[in-house]
């Protein structure tokens, strides 16, 4: 039987990382990134008292799915300006100096430029096999869709990617 | 066999059972459509795991209890309480009591229409009454 986390500290410490990953590679921009996994580990926090035993990714990974809408969803409601300055952005998000982060961050730009224009599901169901690495089980689960979609929307999403990146 | 473009990337990714895998390995052998597409994506699903994991900011490590005020709230929240203290502060500037009356013999002297002489001659304080068009008659 899959072990979960018991407290959603430990959460935090096994899952924060990937969790931080799939919300840049989402987002596009570590200071969303930085807010989602908030908004996700507030939920787990709330949500871990009432978790049946069952797939914890599949649980989780819906969880930062919501949010991740909700989110869209609120920005569309009221749209908000962004604020002007990337480099400035980044340095709020992290304690890092700039030009480390900028040169990470910049490394798979290209990539991820192409990401950010896919369609959401496509960019989530490709963001959790090949960066998160769930399963294609798993990504069903999070997304609450048949295993075949799941197939077809990686597949989809790949040769998206490919006809954005020629 | 159809194109099986679908199961294209579940193959690379190991998601196919033993017999799916057989059927589909045996059309890749003569499917130059197919094969040529199994390569394309192979090399974005290569590009794609290689982007660079980033680490968790620091301040999102959890080691005790967490800053559970998200980040840009809590930046709103500093903001609205500098607005909340600006507002304050105008208020009380515009609604303070006026200031008691002033004590002081110079200021009582002026609010009559005198004025003080600094003079060392006159002692310190002297009144000097404005008549008039302001001359002063001592």
């Amino acid at each position: 039987m899959e072990s979960i986390p018991l407290t959603w500290e430990e959460v935090a410490r096994v899952h924060g990382r990937k969790i931080y990953n799939f919300a840049y590679r989402l987002t596009g921009n570590p200071y969303d990134a930085h807010d989602l996994v908030q908004e996700v580990l507030l939920r787990v926090r709330k949500g871990l008292a009432e978790y049946q035993p069952g797939s914890f990714e599949g649980w989780l990974w819906r969880i930062t799915r919501n949010a991740f809408l909700d989110e869209v969803r609120r920005r569309n409601r009221r749209p908000t300006t962004p604020l002007p300055d990337e480099v400035d952005r980044w340095d709020l998000a992290s304690t890092e100096p700039v030009d480390v982060e900028y040169a990470r961050i910049t490394l798979g730009d290209d990539i991820q430029k192409a990401l950010l224009e896919l369609p959401f599901e496509f960019r989530e169901a490709v963001v959790l096999c090949d960066i998160v690495g769930l399963s294609y089980e798993e990504i069903a689960q999070a997304a609450a869709v048949p295993i075949g979609t799941v197939r077809s929307r990686i597949h989809r999403g790949r040769k998206m990617l490919r006809g954005i990146l020629e | 066999m159809k194109h099986p473009s679908a199961l294209i990337s579940a193959l690379l990714d190991g998601e196919l059972n033993a017999i799916e895998s057989a059927q589909l390995h045996g059309h890749l052998a003569s499917c130059g459509r197919c094969s040529a597409e199994l390569q394309d994506v192979q090399r974005v699903r290569a590009a794609i795991r290689s982007l660079p994991v980033l680490d968790l900011p620091p301040d999102l490590m959890f080691e005790g209890e967490p800053n559970v005020v998200p980040f840009r709230r809590r930046r709103y929240l500093i903001a609205s309480a500098a607005a909340v203290v600006a507002v304050i502060v105008t208020v009380a500037t515009l609604f303070a009591p006026e200031p008691p009356p002033s004590t002081s013999y110079d200021d009582l002297a002026r609010s009559l229409g005198a004025v003080v002489s600094r003079d060392p001659a006159f002692g310190p304080g002297k009144v000097l009454p404005v008549w008039g068009d302001g001359g002063v008659q001592q």
